[in-house]
């Protein structure tokens, strides 16, 4: 029912608020609000009550003699952009989980490439070097691998980039569903990774108390090795978790505020706006530029128990700017 | 291609409205139900062509609105009914049509009406 209303609404929402305009609008949705409970009482469930009230609703066109709108409906019709249908969007949410977990892969064969080094360091051995050489150059190529090929078959959807796009109502309401039913598992992921990466240098200083030696392996060797594996699985489950869920709002964002499927990303997530070009990239670099500053400082002098006072500073400069530069 | 063009049964919206609309008074999704039962579903209204004609009938005076309780539910809901300018019209439609269908029929291959195309 819900479904319903957002509907028309959104197809009314570029209208004036005329009588006429006011009158229609109730008029149909008590239309669609009968059809609705009467296929309801017949037992046809929500989903396809909805998708059959909504196919029959029709066509504002046909009304814009009548409420005197013509000018607005042609305004406001998009010109030429390319539907896109729903077996094509579920399409291109599949290939780009698989697309995400390529490069999530091949960033964690990166990262744990140097720990046949790590474990193998301090042996004495040649053999043990060349194997932890070896280990670090397949991880490498196995991940360049990856990057390179895994791109090759995204090139088929550059054209949700490079066209004007857009994809019906039903299509954004499923993809909408798809993204608040993801909501929690990216959260989790996302969470599970970030600790990952934080923890990382737990089992290292846990091994150090404990001064326990397994066989040739040094204490050394396992903490090191331990540090990059959990480095190396926080980031794969931040990196392929954050490529699923910018992929549906790749494609939520398909459509603008004209367009009748109607826009849920820029509602729900107003982008900021600027007020010139240079404002906006300021605000663009500006925490990347923060980060160069801190790291520079810190190294140079090495008094990193001074330094983290520039990230509540640049902070307060953030949001000064921000309340500043915004339109 | 089983269903009916839009362009064609257009003029003929009007037709079938009068129509229920002189046996009694009703509303939108009662009038388009009674369409979908009549024809076998083999034409359903859409909402937008139904309000459509609504209002360019009632500019016309075929017909007149009036707001009125639904029996039980209380509901207020916009009611319909036909006026005497409307009945003329209707039948008018109604000549019109048996007109139209002997023109057309005469155009009509007879061997294989219902073809498989």
């Amino acid at each position: 029912m819900e479904t319903i209303r957002n509907y028309l609404e959104t197809m009314f929402s570029s209208l004036p608020h005329t009588p006429e305009v006011l009158r229609a609008k109730n008029e149909l949705w008590q239309m669609m609000e009968d059809k609705y409970n009467e296929l309801r009482n017949e037992g046809i469930s929500d989903n396809e009550a909805v998708g059959t009230v909504i196919s029959e609703f029709g066509n504002l066109d046909e009304l814009s003699e009548d409420l005197g709108i013509h000018s607005v409906v042609t305004h406001t019709t998009p010109i030429n952009s390319r539907k896109v249908s729903l077996e094509e969007c579920k399409q291109y949410l599949k290939a780009r989980a698989s697309f995400g977990f390529k490069i999530a892969l091949g960033v964690l064969l990166c990262i744990i490439s140097p720990i046949g080094a790590t474990l193998t360091d301090g042996f004495s051995s040649s053999i043990y070097e060349a194997f932890g050489a070896c280990f670090l150059i397949i991880c490498v190529a196995a991940a360049v691998v990856l990057f390179v090929s895994s791109p090759i078959i995204m090139h088929r959807y550059d054209f949700l980039k490079q066209e004007p796009c857009t994809i019906d109502f039903s299509t954004t309401h499923y993809i909408n569903d798809q993204k608040e039913r993801y909501r929690p598992t990216y959260a989790l992921l996302l969470t599970i990774g970030i600790v990952l990466c934080i923890l990382s240098f737990l089992p290292a200083a846990i091994l150090d108390t404990l001064n326990l030696k397994l066989g040739r392996l040094s204490i050394d060797n396992i903490s090191g090795t331990l540090l990059f594996i959990f480095v190396a699985i926080g980031v794969f489950m931040i990196v392929l978790t954050s490529m699923i869920n910018s992929s549906y709002d790749t494609l939520l964002k398909l459509n603008d505020a004209t367009t009748v499927g109607g826009n849920f990303v820029s509602t729900q997530h107003p982008e900021k706006q600027y007020i010139s070009k240079t404002a906006a990239t300021i605000m663009s670099v500006y925490w990347t530029t923060v980060t160069c500053i801190y790291l520079s400082i810190s190294f140079l002098t090495f008094d990193w128990h001074l330094t983290w006072i520039i990230w509540p500073i640049a902070s307060v400069i953030h949001a000064v700017l921000n309340s500043t530069l915004k339109k | 291609m089983n269903s009916i063009s839009s362009d064609v049964i257009r003029g003929y919206n009007d037709t079938m409205i009068l129509y229920l609309l002189m046996q009694r008074p009703s509303y939108g999704y009662e009038i388009s139900k009674q369409i979908k039962q009549l024809t076998q579903e083999k034409y359903i209204i859409k909402e937008t062509t139904l309000y459509s004609a609504f209002t360019r009938m009632e500019k016309n005076g075929y017909i007149e609105s009036f707001s009125s309780d639904e029996e039980g539910s209380g509901k207020r809901r916009t009611y319909y009914r036909i006026t005497e300018s409307g009945k003329n019209f209707y039948k008018e439609k109604c000549r019109e049509w048996i007109l139209t269908k002997e023109v057309v029929e005469h155009f009509i291959l007879k061997e294989e009406p219902y073809g498989n195309n």
